[in-house]
């Protein structure tokens, strides 16, 4: 999933700037899971944006909705009321979703509340990290599921660089070895012999380093 | 100066204070309008419950939990106290600063005096800091 995290307060309120009527804008999808954007969020960050408007003593009005996934107009349609009858609007959903409320409303201003940090997991209670840099030709089929270059420090794609130490990351040790894990899995797999193949340098053209990138299927367009 | 009468909210576990004491021990002094609301555990509190009673007009905040280690939850009082510090950060990102909220948690069980006594200095602590921003 997309894992994102809130804007600061301070942040938000210059953001804001010049605006009276602010609609804050959840989505249900991946940031409502990540604690960021979801409905409980939205209410959250509402209430902070009014108490801090009501220190300002300027007269900020807040109107809060949540809809299920910012980043497809089928649900986007249902905050069209609430769009229209507001001056801005201050997404918390991620990028994505920004851009798209952003491009249906072109005379709307529609700021991000969030920053979108990366795609990744729940790894345990409140603690998300990173699995997947999106870079568009994936190789986890051959380093048994564990991406070397989301996960290693150095995005190795022939390691170990042998600076691990008790199976940590010399970079950031609070992190397991990526190249540690790699080789646990493809012993556990009996795929140990993957480690013997050179692996040639990555063509970054599939990944955002070759331009913004568009996947289309014509079996579907009709 | 503000006249207006001071505002405390008080969260606590049913477990460890019961409506009636709370009501009876804890109530509104003159010039103050105090709030109890019975939680049937503090990990209840949510951020959003602590925020809304800040902005419809809580001075103060108070979070009434277990002794530690009494949570007949297993870490109630534990999550209580995180999301009351979560919310004191907050309050400081939003510019009302710290120290608006406090977790209260008894040093034995069914020690109401300690309590009503962290009760009171809290509300005095909140009146003074309303007295001395509305100066």
């Amino acid at each position: 999933m997309i894992v994102a995290e809130r804007k600061t307060i301070p942040e938000l309120i210059e953001i804001l700037q010049g605006h009276k009527k602010v609609l804050v804008l959840g989505c249900g999808t991946c940031v409502t899971v990540c604690l960021a954007g979801g409905e409980r969020e939205v209410s959250i960050i509402s209430s902070a944006l009014r108490i801090a408007s009501r220190l300002a003593s300027s007269s900020l009005e807040i109107e809060e909705l949540t809809i299920e996934r910012q980043c497809d107009n089928v649900f986007i349609e249902k905050a069209a009321e609430a769009i229209e009858r507001n001056d801005a609007v201050l997404s918390l959903g991620c990028g994505a979703g920004v851009q798209a409320i952003a491009e249906r409303y072109p005379e709307k201003p529609v700021y991000a509340g969030l920053n979108t940090a990366f795609l990744g997991i729940l790894e345990e209670r409140a603690v998300w990290t990173e699995k997947c840099v999106a870079c568009g030709a994936c190789v986890l089929h051959e380093y048994g599921g564990i991406c070397p270059i989301t996960r290693c420090a150095k995005h190795m794609l022939n390691g170990p660089c042998g600076g691990s130490r008790e199976d940590r990351c010399e970079v950031m040790p609070d992190r397991p070895c990526a190249w540690q894990l790699i080789y646990r899995r493809l012993k556990g797999i009996g795929q140990l012999d993957r480690l013997k193949q050179i692996k040639p340098p990555k063509n970054w053209n599939a990944s955002i380093h070759g331009g913004p990138r568009v996947i289309v299927r014509e079996d579907h367009r009709i | 100066m503000d006249n207006r009468p001071l505002k405390i909210y008080l969260f606590f576990c049913s477990n460890s204070l019961d409506t009636d004491t709370a009501r009876r021990y804890c109530a509104g002094q003159k010039g103050e309008e105090l709030k109890a609301i019975s939680l049937p555990c503090s990990g209840k509190v949510d951020l959003l419950y602590l925020i809304k009673a800040f902005e419809t007009g809580a001075d103060g905040v108070m979070v009434i939990t277990c002794k530690q280690g009494a949570c007949r939850y297993l870490e109630g009082n534990l999550r209580a106290a995180r999301r009351a510090e979560a919310v004191d950060s907050l309050l400081e990102e939003i510019g009302v600063g710290r120290g608006r909220i406090k977790v209260i948690k008894p040093q034995e069980e069914g020690d109401v005096e300690h309590i009503i006594r962290e009760v009171d200095n809290f509300r005095a602590k909140i009146s003074n800091l309303v007295r001395s921003n509305s100066q």
